[in-house]
């Protein structure tokens, strides 16, 4: 009979200085990595605002205007632009188009192929 | 008479050990998974059907060049992708090809749930060494805490190829599984009122930092892990093709035509790799327990880091600390069984766009992990 020391014999002694160190600082390392990339990122917007807030200022627009557009905002704007377009597509439908519909040759599709030529049995 | 019991001794009836028929029973449970309850199916279905290929008795001998063993076999030959680390980078570059990062440019300070989430990778490493793994068999094993199969198929490959595909088949197992793992650790480790924290809807993000994003992530992840760079590079490249809007041919054919063939010739020759007789052991059941360990741990990780980031944060822009789950990877499993807590806690909180912030920014984070380890231990 199997027991769960048998499954799992753990011994801690088995762990090393260098493993633990290596645990640490790669938890670490990833930790930081995503930290950068987050100040990075969280800088950025900052930045587009102020430059944009610059530009409406030499323009003569009101700052208010430079602020983040909130993604509800961008939601509906995109929906009403959507339904703008589907109701334009049904306008649009009433506009016939009329297309050749000819096959192109074939001898699979040829006519001479599939009727008989009874002109060579006359006599 | 004679005939018939040599014909009957050349059949798989008679060479099927209780091994084959365990393991074929494991194949239709993965069937079974992705079919009733829809866990990773496109996934689960090929590696399902590959272990029922794997397992049939004397595959690997009767000469008929099909086992994933057998040398110059068909088989083998689509088994390389795996061995070699050739399919990880290509699933990761239709992966970045289907991805939006918007939700994580938007509220950049969930990217640090995504890497505090990785916190089971390494602790089983340490778990895996007190098992008595080997150094580079225990980080191969640890990065099953990443969930994110892809990756431990690279990290494997290159540091235990002989564990590769016990590893890889707990880790999309337990990724299929994370709608039953996670929701225990995430009630737990949450009170009522923290699951029905509201989080501010997102802004909208520009093209411009949507093109920036994957080449500043690019840059700055190769040039700390350049061990991850075939994966996050792979990721962002796809990103980028997807983001520019330039190279929308390319974008589909990743994030279509190529994930999924790739997909289809790894689930196939992984699940037949997982031959009774080399699967079957004491090592299988333990990487198993670990991996069950890692996928918990990392839950916990991301939800803890959340709360202690909660702490921090002004009243309105608190964290809700069940996205915090969603940093291990499994994308988007694990975003949306978050989505699905909250849901329960208040039918009117959605979480989903919250928790896909921490879900992308896991891939990245277990990649980087990845990186980390090959560069530290090889």
């Amino acid at each position: 009979m199997t027991n769960i020391e048998q499954i799992l014999p753990v011994d801690f002694s088995a762990i090393t200085k260098e493993q633990m160190v290596f645990a640490v600082f790669g938890y670490m390392t990833v930790i930081c990595s995503l930290f950068l990339l987050f100040m990075l990122f969280s800088v950025i917007p900052a930045l587009r605002q102020r430059k944009q807030r610059k530009r409406f200022r030499t323009e003569g627009l009101p700052e208010s205007a430079a602020a983040v557009v909130p993604g509800e905002v961008s939601a509906a704007i995109a929906l009403a632009v959507s339904l703008y377009l589907e109701e334009l597509h049904d306008q649009e439908t009433s506009i016939l188009t009329i297309k050749k519909a000819g096959k192109s040759y074939s001898p699979w599709n040829s006519k001479i192929y599939n009727v008989i030529n009874f002109n060579q049995f006359k006599r | 008479m004679e005939g018939i019991t040599r014909f009957f001794e050349h059949t798989g009836f008679a060479a099927a050990t209780p091994g084959h028929l365990l393991m074929i029973l494991a194949g239709l449970l993965f069937i079974w998974l992705a079919i009733r309850f829809e866990y990773e199916p496109l996934l689960l279905v090929p590696i399902g059907f590959g272990i029922l290929i794997g397992n049939i008795p004397l595959v690997g001998q009767a000469g008929v060049q099909m086992g994933v063993h057998e040398e110059g076999s068909v088989m083998q030959f689509l088994y390389m992708g795996i061995l070699k680390g050739i399919f990880p980078p290509l699933i990761f570059l239709g992966i970045g090809a289907m991805t939006d990062f918007s939700p994580l440019i938007s509220n950049p300070k969930l990217i640090l749930l995504g890497a505090a989430a990785q916190l089971g990778i390494f602790l089983t490493y340490i778990g895996a060494i007190t098992l008595g793994f080997g150094n580079l068999d225990a980080a191969a094993i640890g990065i099953i805490g990443g969930a994110d199969g892809p990756t431990a198929i690279f990290l494997s490959s290159r540091l235990a190829p002989h564990l590769i595909g016990t590893i890889t088949i707990a880790a999309f197992m337990y990724m299929a599984l994370v709608p039953i793992i996670q929701p225990p650790v995430m009630r737990l480790l949450t009170t009522e009122k923290e699951r029905k924290i509201r989080m501010k809807p997102p802004r909208s993000v520009s093209r411009r930092e949507k093109v920036v994003f994957p080449i500043v992530g690019l840059l700055l992840t190769g040039f700390i892990a350049p061990g991850s760079l075939p994966l996050l590079g792979m990721l962002f490249l796809g990103n980028l093709l997807k983001e520019s809007m330039v190279t929308a041919r390319l974008a589909d054919t990743a994030r279509n035509a190529l994930i999924d063939t790739v997909s289809i010739i790894l689930g196939v020759t992984l699940g037949a790799s997982a031959e009774a007789t080399t699967f079957l052991t004491y090592q299988s059941l333990q990487i198993f327990i670990l991996g069950a360990g890692a996928f918990i741990i990392s839950t916990a990780g991301g939800i803890l880091f959340a709360k202690i980031m909660n702490l921090f944060l002004p009243e309105g822009s608190k964290v809700n600390p069940l996205i915090g789950a969603a940093g291990v990877s499994a994308v988007p499993n694990s975003a949306k069984v978050a989505h699905r807590e909250g849901i329960r806690s208040d039918p009117s909180n959605h979480l989903i766009m919250h928790a896909m912030a921490p879900n992308v920014a896991g891939v990245i984070g277990s990649a980087l992990a990845a990186g980390i380890m090959l560069g530290y231990l090889l």
